[in-house]
């Protein structure tokens, strides 16, 4: 059985930086750049959390922005 | 002689078959045939014109803590239902020492909305392991438990606060295994985990700091026994409930366990939001993981006073730090012109009409006979106010005591619900029975199931709506001998009509702990419910019978 194509996730590694997990999971993009795009992609952490930011280990976090189920 | 024989009914036996004029006894406790029985019985229950159905099974509960008090879980017994599931979303009151009991009724008032007399003038806490729980609630019992085990209190037990801080260390983890084995062994159902939820001081729970490798070595323990692992994921986003979904894969795979979501909600504001899950979930059962998505019967209506915190003010961050303060506080601050204009902000620039305007005003309570039924946009025209400042005064100049109703926020759709309720990988629960006391009533959702879905809707048949909520959960949840009418099973029996079966109307009710306040629903059309043989409720009063067991 093939799964369908869904949005690719990671979750954070134990006292992992938002720095160190953008490094991970977009190993070939500038530093800064993907961190944009982690926090970008992951409002649920980087904007609705109190406090913003906040990772927890249990955290799905999105790596590449919402796929198309056209 | 058979202890009962439940006589000339319609039997419909939770496997989902056509239904069958027949009798049921019952004889020390279980099923001892099914059919045209003959034979005499101490206690005869005429089930002329009734349907004779296996008890309903309610898998999403919090009755942790009322089953201390109320064996019946009133009024879940008098809806039909013969064995509840407390224990879910991470919360649970055992395995929990005594320094970490204020914690853990700090997390059940913030997400459970439980008053804290609940937990402080009802009962006398004796235990701190999960057997002296079950041995607690065990002394009184008229309905069956199969109580799961949180993963937050496990993590607390182990790691005390470090449990709110950080990931856990290798020896931590084998310890909270070994917890868990001991709490499964005791009777545990299977474990619970939040991904969502916050304590009383709006930190995350405990178990939102797991890393995913100590919920898989909890998972390994779970399979050694092949129980259950129940979540709450981010229901609100449909990526993320979808990751939760492969993640839970993941682990039935893994260990050959069942896993169970809830809540799967369906709401226009997000109308691809159950249909894309249950979707993923075809998926995942074709390759041969078991996760199963709970979805709820009824509508959300969230009702509230400021006389307490409420859920309906979640997106509102000041608006719940102030109606959690002690009432002279509250009330101080809610009269306080620089609060309340900061108050009011938060509503944005038409003063709250969008976010209040359609609130009713339920009446009951102290709020003048002029307002109820209105709307709050109609009350606040008629006041001269815009509507956060008419909803704040009227409650101040009332003792707070004036419930507002905010009806159909979601999931209300009958026509998209009915045919999502009857997909075969669908599980029937989710009321969350027990809970969110002041905000909505938990019970009767199983009498909602037969009024809106098979009478109404006809989105299944009667008989494929007692299947759903008997023998499919009793199988999802490997209750062993549950949720079937057939000899040897427990004899587990509501006798109802099916022609009126449902739930009452949503009423406040004040018989909790120091008097605290809850809305509930009486059952229609129920007549007779037996637990293990015995009858616990019958002709709309509850009976002395004690003979609920924890079933696992």
């Amino acid at each position: 059985m093939v799964l369908s194509r869904q949005r690719r996730f990671v979750t954070p590694g134990p006292e992992e930086t938002i720095e160190e997990l953008a490094a991970r999971a977009l190993p070939g993009q500038p530093l800064q750049a993907a961190v944009d795009s982690i926090k970008s992609w992951n409002l649920h952490v980087f904007a609705m959390r109190r406090p913003p930011g906040l990772m927890l280990g249990s955290d799905v976090i999105f790596v590449e922005p919402p796929v198309s189920n056209g | 002689m058979f202890d009962v024989i439940v006589r000339g009914g319609t039997v419909v036996d939770g496997t989902g078959a056509p239904g069958f004029a027949g009798d049921v006894a019952v004889k020390d406790g279980r099923i001892a045939a099914v059919g045209q029985i003959s034979g005499e019985a101490r206690t005869v229950v005429d089930a002329r014109g009734r349907v004779v159905a296996p008890g309903f099974i309610d898998p999403h509960t919090h009755f942790d803590v009322q089953l201390l008090w109320d064996g019946a879980a009133r009024p879940a017994l008098e809806h039909g239902v013969t064995c509840v599931v407390p224990g879910n979303c991470s919360l649970s009151l055992a395995p929990l020492k005594a320094d970490d009991r204020k914690a853990v009724v700090g997390m059940f008032q913030q997400i459970e909305e439980m008053p804290p007399e609940a937990f402080t003038t009802a009962f006398e806490w004796t235990w701190e392991d999960f057997a002296g729980y079950r041995a607690a609630i065990e002394k009184g019992l008229s309905i069956n438990v199969a109580p799961l085990v949180g993963h937050s209190v496990i993590r607390l037990w182990v790691m005390g606060p470090a449990s709110q801080e950080r990931a856990a260390f290798p020896d931590e983890i084998a310890a909270m295994q070994a917890l868990l084995r001991e709490c499964l062994k005791a009777g545990a159902v299977g474990l619970s985990t939040s991904f969502v939820d916050l304590d009383a001081h709006g930190k995350p729970v405990p178990s939102r700091y797991a890393q995913f490798d100590e919920l898989d070595a909890l998972c390994a323990v779970l399979g050694e026994f092949g129980r259950m692992l129940q979540v709450v994921p981010e229901f609100y986003a449909t990526d993320i409930t979808i990751a939760r979904i492969d993640q839970l894969a993941e682990l039935s795979i893994r260990h050959g366990i069942p896993t169970t979501f809830s809540p799967l909600f369906d709401t226009l504001a997000v109308p691809d939001n159950a249909e894309r899950a249950i979707a993923r979930v075809e998926e995942q059962f074709a390759r041969g993981a078991r996760v199963w998505p709970q979805m709820q019967t009824r509508p959300i209506d969230i009702s509230f006073s400021l006389l307490r915190p409420s859920l309906f003010f979640a997106r509102l961050p000041r608006w719940v730090r102030i109606l959690r303060q002690p009432l002279e506080q509250r009330v101080a601050a809610l009269t306080d012109p620089d609060t309340r204009a900061k108050m009011l902000a938060d509503l944005g620039p038409d003063g709250g009409e969008a976010m209040f305007g359609r609130l009713v005003a339920r009446g009951g309570d102290a709020c003048p006979p002029e307002y109820v039924g209105k709307t709050l946009s109609e009350i606040a025209r008629l006041r001269g106010q815009p509507a956060g400042l008419a909803l704040i005064k009227l409650s101040l100049e009332n003792g707070l005591d004036v419930a507002f109703l905010s009806a159909s926020q979601g999931h209300q759709s009958t026509d998209r619900i009915g045919p999502m309720l009857a997909h075969p990988l669908v599980h029937i629960g989710a009321s969350d029975g027990g809970a969110h006391l002041a905000s909505f009533s938990t019970y009767g959702d199983t009498g909602y199931l037969f009024s809106e879905f098979v009478r109404k809707a006809g989105a299944m048949s009667l008989e494929k709506a007692v299947a759903k909520i008997t023998s499919e959960t009793a199988d999802i949840w490997g209750l062993k001998d549950r949720g079937r009418l057939a000899p040897g099973q427990c004899a587990d029996i509501v006798v109802f009509d099916a022609d009126a079966i449902d739930r009452g109307d949503e009423l406040p009710a004040f018989d909790m702990p120091g008097d605290g306040m809850r809305y509930v629903r009486a059952a229609r059309g129920v007549d007779t419910v037996l637990v293990n043989g015995e009858v616990a409720y019958a002709q709309g009063a509850y009976t002395a019978s004690r003979s609920g067991v924890v079933c696992v």
